[in-house]
């Protein structure tokens, strides 16, 4: 919100204070001041002048030459105004000065031969008013040379405060005074309110009546009659310029400086237009339609609060009013409306018309019940002065049931309990008073207060800790300088993922972070997708349902700006409904954390001392087998199998423990990778990270290296291509003793001379025990053993 | 006369000429005039005959020592420049690249949760976690916003439904570890949020945040204050200013914000910190008894601190990115720079 420090000097007097004094201090008591704007600063240059000679342009029929006194100098200038003349004291903008309207710096310029050291303006260049009719004739007493932004009262500095939502009250200049007040210590000035009345009564012009009055607690009405529609003066358009407020008409600024003034939203209508002489507050009990003041037919929902006439609705209550019942040129007579509405109903009706205006956004916050009346008169007053209206006798203030103050009890001590620090009992009721808080009663341990109506945020003690502690400012809260620890185990949820990405980035792998929100068609691709009611666009409208999509949406972007060989992985959490119903509770659906290894392209890339390979389906499996190995779930079974009816991959392979899948991947589906526009192989793993964490052993074993000799040997067989090198490997250890410890292929050989249907797998074995030196015989016989074996079970050639 | 003088003169001219000797052809002209048969080594041998019966064995043992070092020498010398080619230049060529390993990393949103998590640990805190779809009930009524609140504007919502939405900060974890554990508790909690506001270059759709929460019998703001004040050191720098300021959030009273001065102009006023000099960095304040309430503690026996930051923000104003949509297009050429 914007406040003019101008008038904020009507209530408080800061005089002695800088702007970036007073700026600092609001800001350090919760009214933080985001943006200091001098609105001086673009009349910078500008000055009062003398027009001493004026005589016409030997060149121009329009143009006249000026001799202008500044007060240091005497200066030719040229000038196209016609109403220029001798003997005025006007506006003059130097060599050297920037025109607000327009942007352009003043230079020393020959016009139609003539030279001119200036310019003499009007209000337009000012961007006082749209007015370039003719230069501003200045009044006579304004001495030369004063800057003109002193001369025309021009110098004001413009706050901008962010306002939290629990300080209704700092939404005006009172407010923001109030606080700055108890600040510097310094009073604060209300407006005095001094009115007279016609002598007839408010009861002849009208009456209200309030149906609901739990969601008007209070309305109170004053007229004024015989108005004069117009233009306001000067100085009102000025501040409500300043603050960004448009000026209307006098009626209508009127109410919106009441409004900044004080807080409280007042609503104008035309007395002369409300039918019945009644004014009727109620929620409406049916949708209906009704146009609002800026012209726009709006439904209304049922239980709006409505301001009705005898006939029909003339205001949507605390939002905005009728086109029906407004201000125009030729109003005569104003009912001014200052009520105090329910927050939660303006709220639920603005939020459900999508219509905020300066009042609802008040209302919806919480205005002050106590002072309605008093802003009706400040605005009746303002209207008489302003508009030379008559003020009707009397005032209509409907308030039953009233609403009470609250009161509220503070004990000292927890004071500081909650701050750590003492604040004496002296300077809490200084505090308290300063904000108007009312001390009802006090002894060695308590203060009980009443709380002023403006101030809805405070209800309870920890309220009145915060305000003393934002009063006596957070700064001189002192700072602890040790903290104990606890001897407790400390725990870390994020422990395992963390060792995860550590060890994924040690692969060669880099994390990325995707936007768990997709388009529909991406988040289709597998699983059951979660819906958000209100995206902010479809491409973001579903939750992922794994991380696959997401990675080769990435892959994609990647690999169309030239980086082919990538390494990726993500560890993020997707979401799936567990049902086809409406989402009610967390069982209807399931929130997994996930990991996503990606590769793709070059694995080496062409080098001097390399030659390049791909990625392929054992650079991912390798990677696999090497992360559930860190993960000590090494030997967990492995299924291996191609399977055309799964649409992600075109083969795959799960990763399994005691029936609890740890993850799945593969080579993806040239399908798949169409629908992102990749031509390039994709190999990925997504891992069941929840699942892995269960299964994953808490602690580590050891056991010791075995200090006997190995005894290695090697085969190679000619085996038909149908049968898995798991099938054998798994035959090998079952078929030998305890002694074999270890069998891994190291090489694979296919040739038209095995035969096409043939291949050749030749195996390494590891012989060796823990407890004692082996006999060669005694593996040799085991070994010769196998290869029998093998040759019957598999019909199968030993080569060697 | 032979002497020790002398033998040990030699050593240290011999050790003296090897040092300039770069290559086998010096080395070779070094081996003539100490070493061959003419040599000045050999030429000492010679001279062994004058020496006295008594001084003989010693001297001898004197001679073979300092042959045998200085042969020692030579061989060394020998052998590392036999591995140089004659012209002088190593036989390989050292300066074509080695071949690649790569170790890939994490992203520089995980490593600056890292380094703000590894502070806190050291601080005694805890880690939790907690779920992104989350319900009403823990994201915002249990946290004291009331359903008609303004407050509620104060962070844009996905909601799935009128229940469940997808959590718009870190603070639903807080209620969550309340109602698992009874005081004292003392945890961080880092993850993902969410917040319903058009995509730019300042904001997008998600974030992360790292929340803090100190609950105990003697929990005091002087205390948040010192915690906090020892983290900005230890994150941003041990000489920064600050200064903590009231602020609103429905869940925490008092309530704060705590700046720092701007390290990218040191106070003086920039585009980054629009020329306050300032730079905040979190929010923070005593947990609302309230909130105590909603999880079953007595706001009358224990009192908290609760803290939450923004990390992308801090790593944007960290590494000079201007552009937070940059950590999530996952450009690899942005990944693989951190």
């Amino acid at each position: 919100m914007k406040i003019s420090l101008n008038w904020l000097k009507d209530y408080v007097d800061l005089s002695a204070f800088s702007v970036e004094e007073v700026a600092h201090k609001l800001t350090m008591a919760g009214l933080e001041i985001e943006d200091i704007v001098d609105e001086s600063a673009k009349y910078k240059g500008f000055i009062v002048a003398f027009v001493k000679d004026r005589r016409d342009h030997p060149n121009s029929d329009h143009l006249s030459i000026c001799t202008v006194f500044t007060g240091k100098e005497e200066l030719q200038v040229v000038c196209g105004a016609p109403n220029v003349a001798a003997g005025q004291k006007i506006i003059f903008a130097p060599i050297g000065t920037i025109i607000p309207n327009g942007d352009f710096k003043i230079t020393k310029a020959k016009i139609r031969g003539v030279e001119s050291f200036g310019m003499i303006c009007s209000d337009a260049e000012l961007d006082l008013s749209p007015d370039h009719s003719g230069i501003r004739v200045l009044d006579n007493s304004f001495v030369e040379g004063t800057p003109i932004a002193d001369a025309l009262n021009l110098n004001d500095v413009v706050f901008e405060v962010g306002i939290t939502p629990n300080r209704p009250d700092a939404l005006s200049h009172i407010g923001v005074a109030r606080d700055a007040a108890a600040l510097f210590d310094q009073k604060l000035k209300y407006p005095v309110i001094s009115i007279s009345e016609s002598g007839e009564k408010i009861q002849d012009y009208i009456s209200i009546e309030v149906e609901d009055t739990v969601n008007c607690p209070r309305y109170t009405a004053k007229v004024v009659t015989g108005v004069e529609i117009k233009e306001s003066p000067d100085w009102l358009k000025k501040r409500l310029t300043h603050i960004g407020v448009r000026p209307i008409n006098n009626i209508v600024d009127i109410t919106n400086y009441v409004m900044f003034e004080s807080g409280q939203p007042l609503h104008a209508f035309d007395l002369d237009r409300l039918k019945g002489k009644k004014v009727i507050v109620k929620s409406t009990s049916a949708e209906s339609k009704f146009t609002t003041l800026d012209s726009k037919e709006r439904i209304l929902p049922v239980n709006s609060l409505m301001i009705c006439d005898a006939e029909k609705p003339v205001a949507v209550a605390g939002v905005m009013g009728g086109e029906n019942s407004e201000i125009y040129s030729d109003t005569k007579n104003v009912l001014i409306e200052s009520a105090y509405f329910h927050p939660s109903s303006i709220r639920r009706t603005a939020k459900l018309l999508g219509l905020s205006s300066e009042a609802s956004y008040r209302f919806e916050r919480g205005c002050d019940f106590e002072k309605t009346k008093e802003n009706a008169e400040r605005a009746a007053q303002l209207m008489a002065e302003l508009g030379n209206g008559k003020i009707v006798s009397g005032i209509i203030d409907c308030f039953e049931p009233k609403i009470e103050r609250k009161v509220v009890s503070l004990r000292f001590a927890r004071v500081s309990k909650i701050l750590g620090y003492e604040v004496s009992a002296e300077e809490i009721v200084t505090i308290m008073k300063k904000l108007e808080f009312e001390i009802l009663g006090k002894d060695e341990n308590s203060i009980t207060v009443s709380v002023p109506g403006f101030r809805p945020d405070v209800e309870r003690e920890i309220d009145l800790i915060e305000e003393i502690a934002r009063i006596y400012g957070y700064d001189n809260i002192p700072v602890i300088s040790k903290i104990n620890v606890t001897l407790d185990k400390k725990t870390d949820d994020s422990a395992f993922v963390d060792s995860l990405k550590n060890y994924a980035a040690g692969l060669g792998f880099y994390e990325m972070i995707n936007n768990p929100l997709q388009s529909e068609k991406t988040a289709s691709i597998i699983g059951n997708k979660i819906a958000v009611k209100n995206p902010q666009s479809l491409d973001m409208a579903f939750l992922r349902t794994s991380l696959v999509p997401g990675t080769l949406n990435i892959i994609s972007e990647n690999i169309k700006v030239g980086e082919k060989n990538l390494r990726l992985f993500e560890i993020g959490h997707v979401f799936n409904k567990l049902n086809n119903e409406e989402i009610k509770s967390f069982s209807d659906f399931e929130e997994k954390t996930k990991m996503i290894i990606a590769l793709t392209g070059k694995e080496v890339t062409k080098n001097w001392n390399n030659a390049e390979r791909g990625s392929d389906f054992y650079s991912l499996k390798g990677c696999v087998e090497s992360l559930l190995s860190k993960m000590r779930l090494k030997s967990q079974l492995t299924t291996v199998y191609p399977d055309k009816a799964n649409s992600i991959f075109e083969y795959h392979f799960t990763k399994t423990k005691n029936n609890s899948i740890l993850g799945k991947g593969g080579k993806v589906n040239a399908d798949i990778l169409k629908k992102f526009d990749i031509q390039q192989d994709v190999y990925c793993f997504e891992f069941d990270v929840d699942e892995i964490k269960k299964l994953n052993p808490d602690s580590k074993t050891f056991i010791e290296p075995s200090k006997f000799p190995k005894i290695l040997r090697d085969f190679a067989f000619i085996f038909a291509k149908n049968i898995n090198y798991q099938e054998i490997i798994d035959y090998i250890y079952k078929e030998s003793s305890k002694l074999l410890k270890s069998a891994e292929i190291f090489d694979l050989f296919e040739s038209d001379s095995l035969g096409k249907d043939n291949r050749s797998i030749a195996i390494n074995l590891e012989y060796y025990s823990t407890e004692r030196t082996l006999k060669e015989e005694e593996v040799e016989k085991d070994f010769n053993k196998l290869i029998q074996k093998i040759i019957t079970k598999f019909n199968a050639t030993l080569r060697g | 006369m032979l002497n020790n003088k002398i033998i040990d003169e030699i050593r240290l001219d011999f050790e003296n000429e090897l040092k300039s000797v770069n290559s086998l052809q010096l080395l070779e002209e070094l081996r003539v005039k100490y070493l061959s048969r003419n040599g000045k080594i050999s030429t000492l041998f010679e001279q062994l005959k004058d020496v006295s019966k008594e001084e003989k064995p010693m001297m001898g043992k004197s001679l073979n020592d300092l042959r045998n070092f200085t042969t020692g020498l030579f061989n060394d010398t020998k052998e590392k420049l036999e591995s140089v080619n004659v012209s002088g230049l190593p036989k390989l060529d050292l300066t074509l690249p080695g071949n690649k390993y790569e170790i890939g990393s994490k992203h520089i949103l995980t490593q600056t949760v890292d380094e703000i998590k590894s502070i806190f640990k050291g601080l005694g805190f805890s880690v939790s976690e907690g779920p992104e779809l989350e319900s009403d009930y823990n994201n915002f009524e249990a946290l004291n916003f009331a359903p008609d609140h303004p407050a509620r504007d104060m962070q844009d919502t996905y909601f799935i439904n009128k229940d469940f939405l997808l959590r718009t900060h870190t603070s639903p974890v807080q209620v969550r570890v309340m109602e698992k554990s009874k005081p004292p508790v003392r945890v961080i909690m880092p993850g993902r949020v969410y917040r319903n506001e058009a995509v730019s270059s300042r904001s997008y759709c998600m974030f992360h945040q790292v929340e803090g929460l100190y609950v105990d019998t003697d929990v005091t703001f002087t205390e948040l204050k010192g915690t906090l004040v020892s983290f900005a050191r230890q994150f941003y720098g041990s000489g920064l200013k600050y200064r903590f300021r009231p602020s609103y959030f429905p869940f925490t009273e008092p309530s704060a914000e705590m700046d720092i001065t701007c390290y990218i102009c040191n106070g003086k006023g920039c585009k980054i910190c629009k020329h306050s000099g300032w730079l905040e960095i979190l929010g923070c304040g005593m947990v609302d008894p309230n909130v105590f309430g909603f999880v079953d503690y007595d706001p009358e026996k224990v009192s908290g601190y609760a803290f939450g930051m923004g990390i992308e923000r801090t790593a944007m104003l960290k590494y000079g990115i201007t552009d937070i949509r940059a950590f999530f297009e996952n450009d690899f050429r942005f990944l693989k720079q951190f």
